[in-house]
């Protein structure tokens, strides 16, 4: 654990309750990273690529993903973050309602390092997240620009 | 549309087949009196060519009275000219010849009286020339053949010959008219015949010609239907195709949308059923909070903030549960018959028998519970998608036994037939039924018929019209309510893909 600055975790979720139960959960687990809520692809992307604090210039990340989003689909993002060079060792958890088997075959192709489906049921959906977040909290996340 | 050439076709066939039928019978009517009158004209003919005979007969007798009555006569001149016996030859063998002609005469001429008399005047004449011959004889024999030469000018006997002459002239004369007015008749009859016959045939020809009329017509008409019939037909198929073509691609647009719709639902209700529980747990520490602090301060204890915090929120919140919960089970029977609906289809082909066999082994426990037997009749193989049509056929039978009447043991059977390019499988049972206004109904999402008393969503049946469809295959039930069902699933013999 050489890696001093801290984790920044994304989450892109449009709705709004989805993200607030997920980070619920995670502090729940233990997590106390910084987490940044990106409500549409949009501005998501903005600062993944472009803000000065954000992944690709400066400082390690875990992304958040949603598949259903108001402006584009989260397999778009997900394209964007793996062929960016400096985003693409980034770690992307898909989590989402879709539990289409071609739609999670997709994100894995494209570099998804995990998919979760959204359970309806909320003991199980809690659970989820908090084994995520036990997940997270021994994960190790390299730094952007890692290797250059 | 298919009904009505054969409403109007039946009556004029009826028609037409009494028209055949009478024409038939006047034919035959034609027929016969021809052959009768042939007969009579046969009989006719016989007659009168022995009556010919007969005339002719006495027409030779006549003459052969004539001619001996002129012989005798010269024999006689002879005699008394020469006395040669050699005459006497002649009068002994007219003696014989003339009496057995004259017989013979009178009973051939029996039926006309005119002729009867005749005779009996030609043997007064010749009895009167035999006396007078035998006392010429005597005379010349006994020498005095001048006397007897004196007398032969003024003798009986010449003047017997002169009236025999002529009596045999009237009787010949008479003969001859007879004769003519036979053959009158006889040509008059050949002419009746032959009118006859010509008025058979023209109504023969009349009738060959109106029934081969009629058939030609009969044939048209027949051939017309056939040729209709064969339109109506290929039309039928078509009609099916296009229907089934129809309900597919609306299927596939439903399918699509129950997709959507489902996962778009599912956001929400993770939401509701989060927060609910959040909610819960938010309520547990303030109870918990509260139970404290009435323990310390037993007099702030308030009896409606008790019964709010231990009963009523708890109860909306278990309401909000077992609701998102029923929705959740709800839109996951959608997912459920929307992916049935993606899956790809591979068209293979069935045994159809041993498939009907693994069914019916499959369910053999549940009917075996429920007191039902299952029969497989006769099963036509197919070309289609095993998986689909196992469920459609599996979902049937276990419908049929899962609504059984109660007191009468469930008979399911299994059978199909070929119908065109299709395959029709019936799957018939003696259950309870199904009432009229819900025959369609059954097959919606989430709708159920009758008593509400066994266990299910109402998913089955609409996942197997969903099947069925996509099969390029329909499916309809004929019902009696406490009589039993029959579901009819019609296939194209051979499945192509068409997605």
């Amino acid at each position: 654990m050489t890696n001093q600055q801290p984790v920044n975790i994304v989450m892109v979720e449009d709705d709004e309750g989805h993200a607030r139960l997920i980070e619920k959960n995670i502090r729940r687990a233990g997590i106390s990273n910084t987490i940044r809520h990106f409500t549409d692809g949009t501005t998501a992307l903005d600062y993944l690529f472009h803000a000065p604090e954000g992944p690709a210039i400066n400082g390690p990340a875990l992304v958040l993903l949603d598949l259903n989003l108001p402006d584009m689909s989260g397999i778009d993002i997900l394209g964007r973050i793996k062929g960016h060079e400096r985003l693409k060792r980034t770690p992307v958890v898909v989590l989402t309602t879709t539990d289409d088997k071609v739609e999670i075959q997709r994100c894995y192709d494209l570099g998804c390092n995990v998919y979760i489906t959204k359970p309806v049921n909320y003991e199980s959906f809690a659970d989820a997240i908090r084994q995520l977040g036990l997940f997270l909290s021994v994960m190790q996340v390299p730094e952007a620009g890692d290797g250059d | 549309m298919t009904s009505e050439p054969t409403d109007t076709a039946r009556p004029a066939t009826g028609l037409r087949m009494h028209i055949l039928v009478g024409l038939l019978a006047l034919g035959l009517l034609a027929l016969a009196s021809a052959v009768g009158v042939a007969i009579w004209a046969q009989q006719r003919a016989a007659q009168n060519g022995a009556r010919v005979e007969h005339t002719l007969a006495v027409q030779e007798l006549i003459q052969r009275v004539a001619t001996y009555s002129e012989r005798v006569e010269t024999a006689r001149r002879g005699y008394l000219l020469s006395a040669e016996p050699r005459f006497l030859a002649v009068f002994d063998r007219s003696a014989t010849v003339l009496p057995a002609a004259l017989a013979r005469l009178e009973t051939l001429t029996r039926d006309n009286p005119a002729q009867r008399r005749r005779v009996a005047a030609l043997r007064q004449l010749d009895d009167v020339r035999t006396a007078d011959l035998v006392r010429t004889v005597a005379l010349v024999r006994s020498g005095q053949r001048a006397v007897a030469m004196t007398g032969f000018a003024s003798d009986p006997a010449t003047d017997a010959t002169f009236r025999t002459r002529a009596i045999a002239a009237e009787m010949l004369a008479e003969e001859r008219r007879l004769l003519a007015a036979r053959n009158a008749e006889q040509q008059r009859s050949l002419w009746v015949l032959n009118a006859v016959f010509a008025l058979v045939a023209v109504l023969l020809l009349a009738v060959v010609a109106g029934v081969a009329m009629i058939l030609l017509r009969y044939t048209r008409a027949l051939s017309a239907t056939g040729r209709q019939l064969a339109r109506l037909n290929s039309d039928l198929e078509g009609v099916v195709s296009e229907r089934t073509a129809e309900l597919q691609r609306a299927n596939a647009e439903i399918q699509r949308f129950a997709y959507i719709v489902s996962h778009d639902l599912r956001s929400p209700l993770v939401n509701v059923m989060g927060f609910t529980a959040e909610l819960d747990a938010a309520r547990k520490t303030i109870a918990d909070h509260l139970a404290k602090e009435f323990e310390r301060d037993p007099d702030s204890r308030s009896p409606e903030v008790m019964l709010a915090v231990e009963e009523d929120l708890p109860e909306a919140i278990g309401f909000i549960r077992t609701s998102t919960q029923k929705m959740d089970r709800l839109i996951n029977a959608i997912l459920r018959l929307s992916r049935e609906g993606r899956r790809r289809l591979t068209p293979e082909p069935l045994a159809m028998r041993a498939l009907v066999g693994d069914i019916a082994a499959t369910l053999h426990q549940r009917a075996a519970d429920a007191g039902a037997t299952i029969e497989v009749g006769d099963m036509p193989d197919i070309v289609s998608d095993r998986v689909a049509i196992e469920q459609i056929l599996s979902n049937l039978v276990e419908n049929a036994i899962k609504y059984g009447k109660p007191g009468r043991p469930t008979i399911v059977r299994v059978e199909g037939r070929r119908i065109g390019t299709r395959i029709a499988y019936d799957v018939i049972d003696n259950g309870r039924g199904i009432e009229p206004r819900d025959h369609e109904r059954i097959f919606e999402l989430f709708r159920r018929s009758g008593a509400q008393d066994r266990p299910g969503e109402g998913i089955g049946l609409a996942h197997v019209r969903a099947l069925a469809y996509r099969l390029g295959g329909l499916i309809e039930v004929t019902s009696t309510l406490d009589e039993g069902s029959t579901f009819r699933l019609s296939l194209p013999h051979t499945l192509t893909q068409t997605e």
